[in-house]
């Protein structure tokens, strides 16, 4: 008895332990964020002269006047539409043809799926030339072309996960189906598409964390173009007004505005965007 | 039935292997042709294709002698060896701790989770300030400091101190992500074995080396492939805290930088860069991969 409630002293002091540790991590990783969202309504001075200081008043007018800057509301719809065309693209295509290449057990199949395998071994910066000059010479350095080249980025880890997922699917009921008389789309979008709902939230999810805040690609392929992503945005709000030190009264609020629509969705979607993660790691 | 999904294979996987080939497979064969050929981007010197302006291996003779890239070269491999060992550390100790605490777990792996979701770029803007005026100004360095650690200030005009800086940053973003892996990882060891070894009299560190270290391999070899690849590739981070200045270049940004840095716009030598690049990243994972494998089939 004497021992055993040594025993559970010791553990409760160890539960306190780690609960004042983790409390200080989480502290500090929270520290950034809370840092940005107080220097957001701030002027320039105040921000460098007492960064850790709230603000005197919460005055909106930095965070309006950063949102116009920026263009907020156009680069929002512009990243939201080529995050969402992109991740469609990927789930259909690479669906349809994991769906396939494991129903198709030959030698031509095999090579297809070594070959994107293979591919998640390349990284971005041995093909970004010639992809531009190559997207470029068929006209597509455009909002088009970087939703396309998104499509091919993505392809690998795409493939890759469903092919994983769809062999433990038996063929069974599908011939049931096929026998019914159902067509090719309705086989596919009716009865296997629906039982791939795990890996289709993962595929969503990964690809769609990496689209959204991407800043190479669309700086290489849209530049400095009308229509630009709120990365970019944020990229050029930086730089261009960089050369006379840096205006942390418009950066901290543009960065501010731009990860709210991020944090929101994570907040609602919390459970499946850590399984996601934890499942595409797994899987992959 | 074996003869419907073949009829029905090359159109539906037609798609992707479009995708595939002009995304991928197109550009990766241009660029390793182009980097044996004297490419300015837009036109080819010395003639009308890659193959009349053929330099031979001249790019990456180049590449070799050119002392940015030597520079950028040795950065990464610095920045991903520090970075790859700090960051899992963290990480295990993060899922070490969530997964022992009774209570609130969820809110912990949350918050550590966070910093994941956000940008490089925009996360390296607030650690740029953090750096440059809150560890400079006021916590370690300035007129009034609170602790003064002069290793900790300026840190951002500093080719070593600025390698440290980018583990501050990396490791606050990544180790989150990772966590989560090494939860799931220590979630599927089964809870009888340590209750064996603690009746067997194991103490604390040989029970961790004996049975958490072994069962986890396969969660290592993951997060050790996600931390060295994204390390080794990393870009918005280096290009946000120091834009590669003071001698900070990562491979990445060194290859995206080439084609400034040389008037014409040495392509040609950029594509040799990246080439290497490649080949860098190919044999580092492939042998990462197959090393930890082999740990993983003696435990």
């Amino acid at each position: 008895m004497v021992k055993n409630h040594h025993m559970s002293v010791k553990r409760k002091i160890g539960q306190v332990i780690l609960y004042v540790v983790l409390t200080l991590i989480a502290l500090y990783t929270l520290f950034p964020v809370a840092f940005l969202v107080i220097n957001s309504f701030k002027p320039q001075a105040d921000i460098v002269g007492s960064p850790l200081s709230l603000p005197k008043t919460w005055n909106f007018s930095y965070i309006v006047n950063a949102a116009e800057q920026i263009n907020f509301f156009q680069a929002l719809g512009i990243t939201f539409l080529v995050t969402v065309i992109s991740v469609a693209l990927l789930v259909i295509v690479s669906s349809l043809a994991a769906w396939v290449m494991v129903r198709n057990k030959n030698k031509f199949s095999n090579i297809l799926l070594l070959m994107f395998t293979a591919a998640m071994l390349i990284p971005f910066q041995a093909v970004m030339y010639p992809l531009l000059s190559l997207f470029e010479g068929m006209y597509l350095k455009n909002i088009t072309g970087l939703i396309l080249m998104y499509g091919g980025f993505g392809l690998s880890l795409s493939v890759f996960l469903y092919h994983g997922f769809i062999k433990s699917v038996p063929a069974s009921i599908e011939e049931a189906a096929v026998i019914d008389g159902a067509n090719i789309f309705q086989l596919f979008f009716r009865v296997v598409f629906p039982l791939l709902k795990s890996t289709t939230a993962t595929v969503i999810i990964l690809n769609a964390m990496w689209i959204w805040n991407d800043y190479l690609l669309p700086f290489l392929v849209i530049g400095n173009g009308e229509v630009r992503t709120l990365t970019l945005e944020l990229y050029f709000a930086k730089m261009t007004s960089g050369q006379y030190g840096n205006p942390w009264e418009l950066i901290f609020p543009a960065v501010f505005v731009s990860i709210i629509p991020i944090i929101v969705v994570f907040l609602f979607l919390q459970k499946y965007i850590v399984k996601g993660v934890s499942d595409g790691a797994i899987k992959a | 039935m074996q003869k419907y999904y073949k009829k029905w294979f090359l159109p539906l996987a037609l798609p992707s292997i479009i995708l595939f080939l002009f995304v991928i497979l197109i550009p990766f064969l241009m660029g390793v042709l182009y980097s044996f050929s004297a490419w300015r981007g837009t036109y080819f010197a010395g003639g009308d294709n890659a193959f009349e302006a053929f330099v031979g291996v001249q790019n990456y003779v180049n590449a070799f002698q050119n002392d940015k890239f030597f520079s950028a070269l040795v950065y990464t491999i610095q920045f991903t060896l520090i970075a790859v060992v700090v960051i899992n550390v963290v990480a295990l100790a993060l899922a070490m701790m969530v997964t022992k605490i009774s209570k609130a777990s969820g809110i912990f792996r949350t918050i550590f989770f966070m910093p994941n979701l956000l940008g490089g770029l925009a996360l390296g803007f607030i650690w740029q300030f953090i750096f440059q005026i809150v560890f400079s100004q006021i916590l370690f360095g300035g007129d009034n400091p609170l602790i003064s650690i002069p290793v900790l200030t300026n840190m951002l005009q500093d080719h070593y101190k600025a390698l440290f800086a980018l583990v501050i940053l990396v490791t606050w973003q990544m180790a989150g992500y990772m966590m989560i892996i090494y939860i799931t990882g220590l979630n599927n060891i089964p809870t009888d074995l340590y209750e064996a070894a603690e009746m067997d009299g194991a103490n604390a560190f040989q029970r961790f080396r004996v049975i958490t270290l072994p069962m986890l391999m396969p969660a290592i070899t993951i997060v050790f492939f996600l931390t060295l690849a994204n390390c080794f590739k990393l870009l918005d981070q280096n290009i946000a805290l120091t834009d590669g200045n003071f001698d900070t270049r990562l491979l990445a940004t060194q290859i995206l930088r080439t084609t400034r840095d040389t008037s014409p716009p040495d392509y040609g030598m950029a594509q040799a860069q990246a080439v290497i690049f490649f080949v860098l990243i190919a044999i580092v994972t492939l042998v990462q991969v197959s090393l930890t494998k082999r740990k993983e089939v003696e435990a």
